[in-house]
């Protein structure tokens, strides 16, 4: 048991050990660590994030390093949590983005704020913020300074998932990987969402294109009074009181399509252009 | 009904579920107890498919008329979820300023337009002072496109030092303002402290606090403090995050997660005396529906052998605080405060606490390694394994 704790520990500090190179206080002039590195792994996340260690969970949360940093009066916390790939890591920033503020070039997409900065780079999702933050000043200058000298650091993907490629850019509000329940659906178990200023689009990539037949078998069978649809392997569409026209198509092993939309005929066209997209 | 009665006595038997209101049990329904004045129940058979009757509670001094089962929005995948929730009868909607970055309560703002006025929503604020707070109540109603939440709690303070004056003068100004109703405290730990006090300060109308079938006795003591000063007491955790000794790795977690034994979970913490209503996270259809037959359906024997199940499985850790290990040590350890100190960690998520009380103990007793013990004197008659937690807290805190 020891020795099994032992070897936990010494994995740990391997892999931590290379998330630690990237926090330093001193990446910017004035600022110092204050207190020791925090280090977080899926067992313990609860007792620095509470309830929200949840939605770090959902998106493949591996290990979290963080650091506290001090500049006269400002205090800002920098944790950089590793996740299970890039995508996921992409996920987590989609997922804590403001969709009405601009998706910055640092990694694969970040966010600049006044009091916070958030990007995605690998599988590595940054998260820095000011403590207390309840001034009017704007701290932004400091916020992307600490995080280009951290993206520097990290190796990995810069750009987004290429299933974002697919849905169409017109009248697009934001796009983000669900981790579970994709249209609040358990069936649809992980997938990308784009909502749009009417309506949303939807891709869920199945393990094979077997499950995603069984996944489209079972909606039908959820869906009831549904009608066929000629899109990709197969569709169908269907009026829902929550989910407005629907139309779901599957194309090899993606099941997607679109909801919420106000007219079947608009929806049927749309998921037909998707589905074109799809490879 | 002869198996009915062999769970009960069998899940009563494990010691971590003793009533301590009065002589009710701890697993039947408790209509008579305090703290609990139900009003009415409604059939909301709204959503096709999910034939349900809510009952309905009155949320302590507030009088506020809740949902039993309420809707914990943290991680919810869609707006429709939300909307469906609302039109089958569930009123009580919980966010937080600090989930999703705010788009939690962005999501919210969505599901619920349009029907403001036939719900209950609260949010969370985790600032620590009264500048910040402040400034996150109106950014919360901005997002939640609403002029006022009904309960507006200050989130995860679980020591007094962390609610201060200027937080408490915030929850007033924004009482006066007509930004919020009721003002409440959310807490995941040091309940048994933090209930009392919460009770003898007298201005908090509601709590939001973590509470499941595997706590033991004290937790309920502490609600029925809170509950008899009028405080409205909802129940969060109430299902697979209440096991935070339970890690996501461990199988029984992974059992919890399984259809059935959660809506056995929240099916018993609704029959608790003094829980007015309940927040489970809710993420899709799939949960909603089931979620709302714990309210519909009776707790079956073979639930609660279920949950019985899963108190046998962790008995091996779980102190039941009976104080027969007392002088049993060969070194002398307190045991029974040693395995306090490391429910403190594993249960309640109060790690520095947990560390602070070890490193209270005699420099004797934080000395010893039980490892260095060719056996230990110490046989719990619960059966929790002494000399592995003892190893572990020493692991943990020394």
């Amino acid at each position: 048991m020891k020795a099994v704790c032992l070897l936990l520990t010494v994995v740990f500090a391997i892999g931590s050990g290379r998330a630690q190179e990237f926090l330093n206080c001193h990446d910017v002039q004035g600022w110092e660590q204050t207190g020791t590195k925090r280090a977080y792994v899926p067992d313990n996340l609860y007792d620095y994030k509470d309830g929200g260690a949840e939605g770090y969970l959902a998106f493949g949360f591996v290990r979290m390093q963080g650091i506290d940093c001090k500049s006269g009066g400002d205090s800002l916390t920098i944790d950089i949590s590793e996740m299970s790939d890039a995508d996921s890591a992409y996920g987590m920033f989609t997922a804590n983005r403001d969709p009405d503020k601009p998706i910055v070039k640092i990694g694969m997409g970040g966010h600049i704020q006044p009091h916070s900065a958030l990007f995605a780079k690998g599988k590595y999702y940054v998260e820095i913020a000011e403590v207390a933050a309840n001034t009017d000043s704007d701290h932004s200058t400091t916020m992307r300074a600490f995080a280009t000298k951290i993206e520097e650091r990290i190796e990995g993907r810069t750009t987004p998932p290429e299933t974002l490629e697919w849905f169409a850019k017109e009248n697009l509000t934001s796009a983000s990987l669900v981790p579970e329940s994709v249209l609040g659906m358990r069936l649809l178990k992980r997938g990308y969402v784009a909502k749009y200023k009417v309506g949303q689009a939807f891709i869920v990539l199945e393990a094979s294109p077997e499950s995603a037949a069984e996944v489209m078998k079972k909606l039908r069978e959820k869906f009831t009074g549904s009608t066929p649809a000629q899109i990709g392997d197969e569709g169908f569409q269907v009026k829902d009181k929550y989910l407005g026209e629907i139309c779901i198509f599957r194309k090899g092993r993606y099941v997607a399509g679109y909801a919420n939309m106000p007219e079947a005929k608009e929806a049927a066209a749309l998921a037909g252009q998707l589905a074109a997209r799809i490879p | 009904m002869k198996l009915i009665k062999t769970s009960r006595r069998a899940f009563l038997s494990a010691g971590l579920v003793l009533p301590v209101v009065g002589a009710s049990s701890r697993m039947g329904l408790a209509n008579t107890a305090m703290g609990i004045l139900r009003t009415s129940e409604e059939s909301l058979d709204k959503t096709p498919g999910s034939p349900a009757k809510l009952e309905y509670r009155i949320l302590g001094r507030t009088g506020l008329k809740v949902s039993a089962i309420g809707f914990g929005c943290g991680f919810t995948s869609d707006t429709s979820v939300i909307e469906r929730a609302a039109d089958a009868g569930i009123n009580y909607f919980d966010t937080a300023r600090a989930y999703l970055q705010g788009n939690s309560e962005r999501m919210v703002g969505v599901g619920l337009a349009g029907k403001r006025k036939q719900i209950i929503l609260s949010t969370k604020s985790l600032a620590s002072d009264k500048q910040g707070a402040l400034k996150d109540l109106d950014t919360s109603l901005r997002e939640l496109k609403t002029d006022y939440v009904d309960i507006w709690y200050f989130h995860d303070k679980a020591s007094p030092d962390k609610v201060t004056d200027g937080m408490l003068e915030a929850q007033q100004i924004a009482k006066q303002q007509g930004k919020t109703r009721f003002s409440g405290l959310s807490m995941h730990g040091n309940q048994q402290q933090m209930l009392p006090w919460m009770a003898k300060k007298g201005v908090f109308d509601v709590v939001m606090t973590g509470y499941n079938f595997s706590m033991d006795s004290s937790m309920d003591q502490a609600i029925e403090v809170a509950a008899k000063a009028g405080i409205g007491i909802v129940a969060m955790k109430v299902m697979a995050g209440g096991f935070r000794f339970l890690k996501p790795s461990d199988p029984i977690y992974s059992m919890l997660k399984r259809d059935g034994t959660s809506l056995a979970a929240l099916k018993w913490v609704l029959r608790r005396p003094n829980i007015q209503t309940t927040v489970p996270g809710i993420t899709d259809m799939d949960q909603l529906e089931e979620n709302l037959k714990a309210n519909s359906e009776p707790l079956s024997a073979s639930e609660e052998k279920l949950l019985s199940a899963h108190l046998e499985t962790i008995k091996p850790i779980y102190c039941r605080m009976c104080g027969k290990c007392e002088g049993a040590c060969q070194k002398g350890l307190p045991v029974a405060d040693v395995l306090r100190f490391l429910t403190y960690a594993d249960g309640y998520k109060q790690f520095a606490h947990a560390r602070e009380s070890f490193q209270g103990l005699a420099a004797e007793h934080r000395a010893v390694r039980c490892g260095d013990c060719a056996e230990c004197t110490v046989q719990c008659p619960h059966g929790v394994r002494v000399s592995d937690r003892m190893a572990r807290a020493q692991e943990l805190f020394a």
